[in-house]
């Protein structure tokens, strides 16, 4: 049942209308991101999420060194055989819209509550929270609310940018992270290529 | 008669004498001493004062000396000390054109950090300059002097001998003459370098922002315009006239590729293919069969090396990664890219594949740019795999694997021996190992080193610290990491340019971007590190480098390396990056500072050995 389910999301996400008029065109991006969404909890481990920053590196997130300015990023180092299994699963759910979309992964700090840290990145660089370069940075109110609640939410906070927070879970089913399927209703094919 | 002989050569007297005092009114300085707005020698370079009337012969005459095939550059010095206008004309005659004058305004470019003004950014002027102080467009209110740089351009096949010229000005009523005197020597500085500087920038959005009004006028179409490809150009060329290179990334960290930097691709897997090199074609294609320097006054050629747009992320998916799709994908369109590159008959160029992500910024699970952890260089050995696979093994395209090292270079050097050939090496680091640039040149990679442009706010010489110590330390070049970025107000709240060699000159009316005094700067100690080398058949290399070193700060050679530290022998991912300061504490003290005449000296050395040689 829940394979048919998924096949007919996909279906509806392949088939979706190609060409939105300018108009139509943020509900029903904010309609295929929403699925995506909701295919991604579904279907991203959040135990595997959670082996992918190493110990090293959240031990010296917050370390500060005033003879070495780059001590936590020069430190910050993944799990490259987790990160490569969920990117992998991210990159295909950024296929169920029919535009251009990422789907990012984003995961609270362990005793740092109102930070929160983007994970993983994907291929056209849009983020409506990340601010480029940043290795942590303040929970936004609606990340919060996906955390505790386990309910998806909508931002259409940034003029043109549309982003879904969806929860993660693991087998203890524990939210233990968020995903943010997002896209642009007007791509910038310049923008952080650098 | 007698006393009309004495009357004329009063008169005469009174004439010089005059003409000294006016003189005043103009003045010419040394390269190396930047004027303020106010007439005096900026701070940092001071300590470069006695230089000040070095350039001036007993007749008071500006006395140049140079050799061909280059440029030998001053400044002149507007100084009114009332408002006023003013004409400034200089010129050099040659009937036979081979000795051109460029003449360039100073921009005084006000810094926040220290509140006071720095001449840097040059705008192109007629070599017959009308204006007035203060500058309206500097809006400096008390500004009683306006700067020059004037380039002397001397053709490889200029006559030798002296050509005279004059500045003149004319400012309230008063005209002011300084004579110019110009040797032209037997020696030729070599079209090549011994060092190539590089100068790096990432993407291409920041041209939209520094050219705004060009981009403003269409800006749905601009990234795809003519103008858009001929300001990239623009850009190469401003740098190869200045004896650079310039690069251009075109990616991002998570994999992005800006549509001009790639061919454009479609379909999955097996089915990956090239459909469309539009775009690619127009932006590379006049670089890489050297067109595009057509009007250069260097040989035009295709640029040397350029990065190529490949990245985990292209031409295979990531989604693919370790399994045969990728392979696919990865293989096919690299195949196509040499194909197409050797149907074009590029085979001048260096194709840098080149990683520059950092997993710090969340793309990729591996650093490709300064790997600290060793269990990273796995995927370098795999792409070499891939790399291999899809390039026919005698084709005449020059890929070329590029890794920009620094923490773990030393086990980089070993293990990815025979897989990258151009080391981008960080200075700090590779000053730890002096046998590293014999054993890679050996084997013949090729070694640069990178590091930043100094800021207006250093002394004028410190930009020459760069290609010195790349020649002294044996290496083919440096990179200075980013140096289109001056800001956003670089002319009346600018940040000293640290990120910046070159301006737009879209304020000026120039469609094109426009040169630096520290890019200037650079350029002829480049001259004259080329006519040093090319000096190594009749004295020792190791004589010369020696010497020039001593020239330039009283260093020995040996100033110009670190000891190699204790933690040098620890995996890289254990040391402390305080420690990295600690252990180039040596150079950082041999080599601080060096004085505003520092590259005079140096530049002296090379030109009395011009004289031996005559």
């Amino acid at each position: 049942m829940k394979t048919v389910s998924l096949m007919g999301i996909f279906m509806f996400a392949i088939l979706g209308i190609a060409k939105l008029s300018p108009e139509e065109a943020p509900s029903r991006m904010q309609k295929e991101l929403d699925i995506a969404a909701r295919v991604g909890s579904a279907m991203v481990d959040g135990d595997l999420c959670q082996k992918i920053v190493t110990q090293r590196a959240r031990e010296l997130m917050f370390a500060r060194d005033p003879g070495d300015r780059f001590l936590a990023g020069d430190n910050y180092d993944v799990d490259d055989v987790a990160f490569n299994t969920v990117k992998k699963t991210l990159i295909r759910l950024s296929h169920l819209s029919s535009f251009p979309a990422d789907v990012n992964l984003w995961m609270p700090i362990e005793g740092h509550p109102g930070r929160i840290q983007l994970v993983i990145r994907n291929k056209n660089e849009m983020s409506q929270f990340w601010n480029w370069g940043e290795l942590y940075g303040d929970m936004v109110p609606e990340m919060e609310t996906v955390l505790k609640t386990g309910q998806r939410v909508t931002v259409t906070d940034k003029p043109g940018w549309i982003s879904v927070l969806a929860p993660v879970y693991n087998s203890l089913g524990d939210v233990v992270g968020l995903i943010e399927t997002v896209s642009q209703v007007k791509m910038d094919a310049h923008e952080n290529v650098k | 008669m007698r006393r009309l002989q004495t009357r004329f050569v009063l008169l005469f007297l009174i004439a010089i004498y005059s003409r000294v005092l006016l003189a005043r009114d103009l003045q010419a300085l040394p390269e190396f001493l930047r004027s303020d707005p106010f007439g005096a020698i900026v701070a940092p370079d001071r300590s470069g004062a006695d230089l000040a009337s070095s350039l001036y012969g007993a007749k008071h005459q500006v006395v140049l000396t140079g050799c061909r095939g280059g440029y030998v550059s001053f400044h002149l010095v507007v100084k009114l000390p009332s408002p006023s206008t003013y004409t400034l004309d200089v010129t050099i005659p040659d009937p036979t054109n081979k000795v051109q004058i460029d003449l360039f305004r100073e921009w005084f470019h006000f810094t926040d950090s220290d509140k006071r003004y720095y001449p840097d950014a040059l705008i192109p002027v007629h070599a017959t300059y009308i204006s007035r102080l203060p500058e309206p467009d500097n809006r400096i209110t008390k500004q009683t002097a306006q700067a020059f740089w004037v380039d002397v351009y001397v053709a490889s096949d200029t006559r030798l001998g002296i050509f005279s010229g004059t500045a003149k000005l004319k400012a309230n009523s008063k005209i002011t003459t300084l004579p110019i005197q110009l040797t032209v020597l037997a020696c030729v500085i070599p079209g090549e370098d011994v060092v190539t500087i590089d100068h790096n920038s990432y993407g291409s959005s920041w041209l939209a922002q520094q050219f705004a009004g060009s981009y403003r006028r269409d800006p749905d179409q601009w990234f795809e315009s003519n103008q858009f490809f001929e300001l990239i150009h623009a850009y190469h060329r401003v740098f190869y006239e200045h004896r650079g290179i310039f690069h251009q990334l075109g990616y991002g960290h998570s994999g992005k590729v800006g549509p001009e930097f790639a061919p454009v691709l479609e379909g999955s897997g097996r089915a990956k293919h090239i459909t469309s090199w539009s775009l690619y074609d127009r932006h590379y294609g006049p670089l890489l069969d050297g067109t595009a320097f057509s009007a250069s006054r260097r040989v035009p050629r295709p640029i040397p090396f350029v990065y190529l747009p490949i990245n985990p992320e292209w031409p295979a998916s990531y989604e693919f990664w370790g399994e045969r799709g990728y392979e696919a994908e990865f293989v096919n369109v690299v195949s196509e890219m040499e194909r197409h590159f050797r149907e074009k008959g590029w085979t001048h160029t260096n194709f840098e594949v080149f990683f520059n992500h950092k997993k710090r910024y969340k793309g990729f699970p591996w650093d490709g740019d300064e790997v600290r952890f060793p269990k990273d260089l796995k995927y370098f050995l795999e792409y070499d795999r891939l790399l291999k696979k899809a390039l026919p093994p005698n084709t005449p395209v020059h890929f070329v694997f590029r890794a920009d090292v620094s923490w773990d270079m030393e086990e980089q050097f070993k293990v990815l021996n025979g897989i990258v050939r151009l080391w981008c090496c960080g200075g700090g680091i590779l000053s730890f190992y002096r046998h590293a640039p014999k054993m890679l040149c050996d084997r013949g990679d090729v070694v640069w080193y990178y590091g930043g442009p100094p800021g207006v706010t250093d002394s004028s010489s410190a930009i020459t610290e760069f290609p010195l110590r790349a020649w002294l330390w044996g290496v083919n070049g440096y990179v200075h990491w980013l140096t289109v970025s001056p800001g956003e107000d670089p002319w009346f709240h600018f940040d000293g340019g640290q990120t910046a060699l070159i301006y737009s000159g879209e304020r000026f009316g120039v469609s094109e971007p426009i040169p630096s005094i520290r890019l200037k700067i650079q350029r002829n100690c480049l001259q004259d590190l080329a006519l040093l080398d090319s000096l190594k058949r009749r004295k020792s290399l190791d004589s010369l480098r020696a010497r020039a070193a001593r020239s330039y700060n009283n260093s020995t050679l040996d100033d110009w390396w670190n000891s190699r530290p204790a933690l040098a022998d620890l995996p890289s991912d254990q040391w402390l990056g305080s420690a990295i300061d600690d252990a180039t504490k040596h150079t950082h003290q041999a080599l601080e500072h060096p004085g505003a005449s520092a590259w005079y000296n140096v530049h002296q050395y090379a030109m009395s050995l011009q004289a031996e040689a005559k």
